[in-house]
This record gives C-alpha cells, sequence and structure tokens, in this order.
C-alpha cells in the first residue's frame, strides 16, 4: 500500500479484501443502471410524443451527464477501496481513507465503548465484514468495511481485549 | 418494560437499612408537569362558554347542553387527576451507596439506575410554575452508553439541595462510610463572578441576531427601492418573530448569570423565568471555548461554552442545554474562568497564551501557525489559524472574524483525526480534529503544514495516551493523594 503524507510516520497499514472492490463495484453497477433506467422514463415518454413539453436535447444532455458521473465515480472505486487501511499500534488504532477527501484517524485502545460487526447479504456472499468502533465522541466514525469475516472476527477480539485492558474512563 | 404495574420495592417503613429507603417525589408534581393539560382542557370547555356571554347568546343555550359539558368537563379533570395520583404514586427513587434508581410510568414500568461515580454533572431546574410552589428538578448526567440524564421531578427545593449534596458526596469517594446514612449538608460555596444584567441585555442587543436584522432591513430597503414599492413586512413577519424570539432566549437564559467554585467542581446557576443551577464536578469538563462575535469586539465581551458528556448541544444534536460556561465577559473573567476550569494549564505564561490565543495572531507565545503559502484560500485566517501544545492541553485558535479558542485536555481527547481535501491537498495543509464528547465546542487545527501536522498527529496521540494513564479516576476525592505523590515523582524526574 502506498504511504503518503498524511500518514503518521512509520506505520505499516493492512489493506481490505481484494473482494470488497467487487461489492463496491456491484453496488456502484446498480445504482447506475438504476439511474439509467429512471433517466430513461422520459425519454421514452417524450419519444412515444406523450410529453411535447420538454426539449429532447434536455434528456439527452441528463443522460450523458449520468453517464459521466457514473463512469467518474467508477473508475475512482478502486482507488478509494486501495486507499482504506488500517493499523494496529500498542496504544491505539489507526484508520485511513479517502481519495480526495483524504482522512486518517487515530482511536486509543482504552476510548473504545464498543465494537460493532456487521455484515449485509451483499458482503456475506463475499465473505466479507464492516467493522465499527464507537467512543464517547460522535465525531469518531471509524468504520473499516470490507473486512474477510475471520479477519474482523479476530480484530473484534483483539480491540475489545485491549480495550478491556487499557480501558480509561471518559 | 412488560413488568406488571405493581409495588417492585417493599414499604419504606418496613426496610430496616435507612439508606436504601424508596422515596417518592412531591404530590403535585405531575401537575406541576401537566398543568398545560389542564389549561387545555379548561380552555376547551370554557371558551364556548365565555363567548356565549360575550355574544349575549347564553340564554340560547338550552339547560340541558350546559349540564352535560360541564359533566364532560369535570369526567376528563377526574380522569386527568386519577391518571396524576397513579403516575405519581408508580414514580420512587431511591440512593444508595453506589447508585441512583428511579422506577416511574404506571402500564409502561421504566427503572433507571445510574452509577454515582459516573455522574457527569447534576443540574436542579425550576420551571417557573415549580418556583412558585417551591419545587425543584434534580437531573444528572450520566453519560453511560448513550443513556440520557435521570431526572427526579419534582422534589421541594431543600429536600433537592440535600441530595444533591448527597450524591455529590458519594459520587466523590470522600464521604465518610460512617456518615453514609445522614444527608450531607450543603457544601460552602465561593461566589466568583456575576454577570449584571445590563450587560446581558447589551450582550443580547450585540448578538448576531442583530447581524441578521441590520441584513434583513438592508435587504427589505433595497428590495423595495429595486421593485418601487413601499416597504413589505409582512413577508418578513416570520423571520421577524424568529429574531424576536432567539433575542427573548438568549436574555433569558443568560439573565443573572452566577459562577461559583465548590471543593466539588463549579457551580453555574442562570435564568430569568425558569432557573436552572448546574454543578460540574473536577475533571467532567471535556473541552472549552471562548468566542467573540465582531459586533462584541467593540466591548471587549467573550462568550465561553463548555463540553459536558450527556448535556450535548453539538450543531445538528439534540442539546439539553447547559453548554454554556459564560454567556458575556471580559477578557479578565475568561482568564479567571480559564484557571478554575482548568487549574494546571501546563505552561509557565498561561495569560500570555491566552492573551495571544483570544486576539492574537501569527507566532505570539508559541503559537504555531499556517503557511504562508495557504494565504490563497483563507485570505483572513492564516494568521490566526494555530495551536499551541503546553504539558496538559492543546490549545488551537482560528477565525478572524468570529474569533475563536478551543482548549482540550490531552486526558479527555477521545480520538483524532487528520483530514485535507483537494484544495488544502494543493497548497500543502491539513487539518488536525479533536473528537470529544458531543458538545458545541469543536477542536479543529486549521491548515496546519503538512509536516508540522503529521507530526502534531504522532505526538499528540502519544501525549493522550501518557496522560490517561495519569489521569484522576471517576471519584476525585479518593484519589487526590495518590495523584499528587505522583506529580511530585514526575517532577523530581524531570
Amino acid at each position: 500500500m502506498p504511504s503518503e503524507a498524511i500518514d503518521p510516520h512509520g506505520v505499516v497499514w493492512t489493506g481490505v479484501s481484494k473482494n470488497y472492490l467487487k461489492v463496491r463495484l456491484l453496488g456502484w453497477l446498480l445504482t447506475a443502471v438504476i439511474w439509467l433506467v429512471v433517466l430513461s422514463v422520459p425519454l421514452v415518454l417524450v419519444l412515444i410524443g406523450v410529453w411535447t413539453w420538454l426539449p429532447l436535447w434536455v434528456i439527452w444532455s441528463l443522460i450523458a451527464l449520468n453517464v459521466v458521473i457514473s463512469a467518474w465515480t467508477g473508475l475512482l472505486i478502486p482507488r478509494q477501496v486501495r486507499a482504506i487501511g488500517y493499523a494496529e499500534r500498542d496504544d491505539d488504532l489507526l484508520i485511513r481513507s479517502g481519495v480526495f477527501f483524504q482522512r486518517a484517524m487515530v482511536v486509543p485502545y482504552g476510548r473504545m465503548q464498543y465494537v460493532d460487526v456487521s455484515v449485509g447479504p451483499v458482503e456475506r456472499a463475499f465473505g466479507l465484514c464492516s467493522l465499527k468502533l464507537h467512543t464517547a465522541a460522535v465525531a469518531t466514525k471509524a468504520e473499516i468495511p470490507g473486512l474477510p469475516t475471520d479477519e474482523g472476527a479476530r480484530l473484534r477480539e483483539q480491540l475489545s481485549a485491549r480495550g478491556e485492558a487499557k480501558l480509561a474512563g471518559l | 418494560m412488560s413488568v406488571p404495574a405493581e409495588e417492585q420495592a417493599p414499604d419504606p417503613a418496613v426496610i430496616d437499612n435507612p439508606q436504601d429507603a424508596w422515596h417518592r417525589v412531591h404530590p403535585i408534581s405531575p401537575m406541576v408537569r401537566g398543568w398545560l393539560a389542564i389549561v387545555a382542557v379548561l380552555f376547551v370547555f370554557g371558551r364556548d362558554r365565555v363567548e356565549g356571554i360575550f355574544m349575549g347568546e347564553a340564554e340560547a343555550l338550552p339547560s340541558d347542553a350546559i349540564w352535560w359539558i360541564v359533566g364532560v368537563g369535570a369526567a376528563v379533570v377526574v380522569v386527568i387527576a386519577v391518571f396524576f395520583y397513579l403516575s405519581w404514586r408508580f414514580t420512587r427513587y431511591q440512593v444508595t451507596a453506589e447508585h441512583v434508581k428511579v422506577n416511574s410510568g404506571v402500564l409502561f414500568r421504566q427503572q433507571r439506575q445510574a452509577r454515582l461515580d459516573r455522574v457527569q454533572a447534576i443540574d436542579l431546574m425550576q420551571p417557573l410554575l415549580a418556583r412558585i410552589f417551591g419545587l425543584a428538578e434534580l437531573k444528572f448526567e450520566v453519560a453511560d452508553a448513550g443513556e440520557s440524564a435521570v431526572k427526579l421531578s419534582f422534589l421541594k427545593l431543600q429536600d433537592a439541595r440535600t441530595l444533591r449534596a448527597t450524591i455529590l458526596s458519594r459520587a466523590s469517594g470522600g464521604a465518610d462510610d460512617e456518615s453514609g446514612p445522614q444527608d450531607q449538608p450543603e457544601e460552602a460555596e465561593h461566589r466568583v463572578l456575576h454577570v449584571t444584567p445590563g450587560r446581558v441585555f447589551g450582550a443580547t442587543l450585540l448578538s448576531g441576531a442583530t447581524i441578521a436584522l441590520l441584513l434583513l432591513a438592508i435587504i427589505a430597503v433595497v428590495m423595495s427601492f429595486l421593485l418601487d414599492e413601499p416597504l413589505v413586512i409582512t413577508g418578513l413577519l416570520p423571520v421577524i418573530i424568529g429574531i424576536v424570539a432567539s433575542y427573548w432566549t438568549t436574555f433569558s437564559s443568560s439573565f443573572n448569570f452566577r459562577v461559583s467554585v465548590l471543593e466539588d467542581g463549579i457551580r453555574l446557576r442562570y435564568g430569568l423565568l425558569d432557573t436552572r443551577t448546574q454543578t460540574i464536578p473536577p475533571g467532567r469538563i471535556q473541552a472549552v471555548s471562548v468566542v467573540q462575535s465582531p459586533l462584541w469586539r467593540f466591548t471587549g465581551w467573550y462568550k465561553m461554552r463548555l463540553n459536558v458528556a450527556g448535556y450535548g448541544g453539538a450543531a445538528g444534536q439534540p442539546a439539553s442545554g447547559g453548554n454554556t460556561l459564560l454567556p458575556v465577559g471580559t477578557k479578565q473573567e475568561v482568564l479567571q474562568l480559564m484557571a478554575l476550569v482548568f487549574p494546571d494549564p501546563g505552561t509557565e505564561d498561561p495569560l500570555g497564551l491566552f492573551h495571544a490565543g483570544l486576539e492574537g495572531k501569527n507566532d505570539d507565545a508559541g503559537f504555531t501557525t499556517s503557511p504562508r503559502r495557504v494565504r490563497w484560500i483563507s485570505p483572513f485566517t492564516w494568521r490566526r489559524n494555530g495551536f499551541v501544545v503546553t504539558r496538559t492541553a492543546l490549545v488551537a485558535r482560528s477565525g478572524a472574524f468570529w474569533r475563536h479558542l478551543a482548549v482540550v485536555p490531552h486526558e479527555r481527547t477521545q480520538s483524532m483525526a487528520l483530514e485535507r481535501g483537494p484544495l488544502s491537498r494543493r497548497f500543502g495543509a491539513m487539518d488536525l480534529v479533536m473528537h470529544t464528547t458531543p458538545g458545541p465546542v469543536a477542536v479543529r487545527v486549521r491548515q496546519m503544514d503538512k509536516h508540522t501536522a503529521v507530526e502534531l498527529f504522532d505526538l499528540q496521540s502519544s501525549r493522550a495516551a501518557e496522560a490517561r494513564k495519569h489521569s484522576v479516576g471517576d471519584r476525585w476525592r479518593e484519589h487526590h493523594d495518590e495523584q499528587d505523590s505522583e506529580r511530585g515523582g514526575e517532577l523530581t524526574h524531570g
């Protein structure tokens, strides 16, 4: 995994599963198709002459815009997935994410209040799960998506054990 | 919870340990809470009659109908009274050495239990009607897994005060086991600060609402000029009502604001019609900010806000109020309160530090500011954006027009993040965000040089880890000696 300027020094990041890319691409495909279907409704209506008030070029340009945006987000997904990483240190867990809006976050083990592991239907099909950490601060939006199920379970146990060992008050 | 509606606890008289006795709240509390319902009933049934009399139509109503109305009205009153009685009857509370427990609810029973050593703040609230009856509501925030506050409404004012003192002394871990059953006497407190009504009035006039009002007036005048029509006030009426309401809220909630110190923390009192007394034990304040709006610069006033777990009040989050440490004060008063809230600022020159934080720019008092190159994306604030790390806290400064200063102790940092968008990246800058418990104080060190930011991130996480190891426990009195000896040890080493 490439280390960029935003990263703290000397951190070795663990990336998420390659399967997570497939999950994201599936989701992306579904969204793109839904948008295309939604936008093609007025197109059909205008083409068969039910709607006459809407000029044809407006619809075509909307569809073109949609295709461009979809292609753009689709191309970004691999980079976004590659950008997600985490690292376990002695006292805290580091999480990074984002391509354009980058974020590197540190959550001390002693501050964790609970750890959630969730699995959606698509994630399950690919043997993945997501891990969420909660502290007393709501702003801590610490989520690691696309972990292999085993790794998720291991991490959860590890974090809970370390959290208990280092538990601090508020 | 579907526990059948039966008595949960034995009768207080049978209990041998008087300390764990169950108590009831004051009998008229449901009425004080539900007075709106009574007023509504009176209004609905009384209106017809009164209107009838005024219209001279009283005779037109058949006498049967009057009896019907009176009958139904009486029935509703009886139902409400029975409900009030039951709701009072089923509300009980108990204060043990470890917990406060409250049982309530008639059909849906609710049992709430709070650990005393987790108490974050105790509020004594008196809505107007409760004040008339000499009652008070006691509310304590515990911040356990997002569960909201435990409330006791209503108790006699004196009882509420005694109970507060008892809870504080047990929560502090300083209470003698011998004196456990007895109620603690009220602690002596020392008045530090009093905001005069005149200043509150002035501050309200110079608040953000006035800026909104001025903008609105300008828009209205320009619009009428452009449209060549006389001023149209009616369209702006909702906005004006909103602004007036905001004036009222600001004024009434800052009125008669007083701060005092006691051994168990600091105490804030305020309110015009509804009054509130907050007691915040030591070590419960998670972060503090000082802000100055442009209009207040002429008068040299500042406002201080704080984050306490359980109070909430973050942008877009439900708030229970109580996030104001000082509604309006001079720099002197701000410094005085800072010293109270953070007795150990961890620097040789706290005055110089806060002076520079409040109105300084560039690198006064050791502030590290944004690199010069970010002046293109923040031409006004780049000299102000900055931070200082002291031995005990991180001080973050920002804002050129709305001046902002935030302080978060190392041991209160929950987590933190480095963030940057495409624009910051282009200019080699980064933000460091410190996460504390929800509240109005957001700590963000803005647009630092990327290497500085990464270094700060690294150092800050190790400082926070170090500070957590030495932090005082929940029971603030218990750990006094231990803490002192630890500090002494550190000094000799360092």
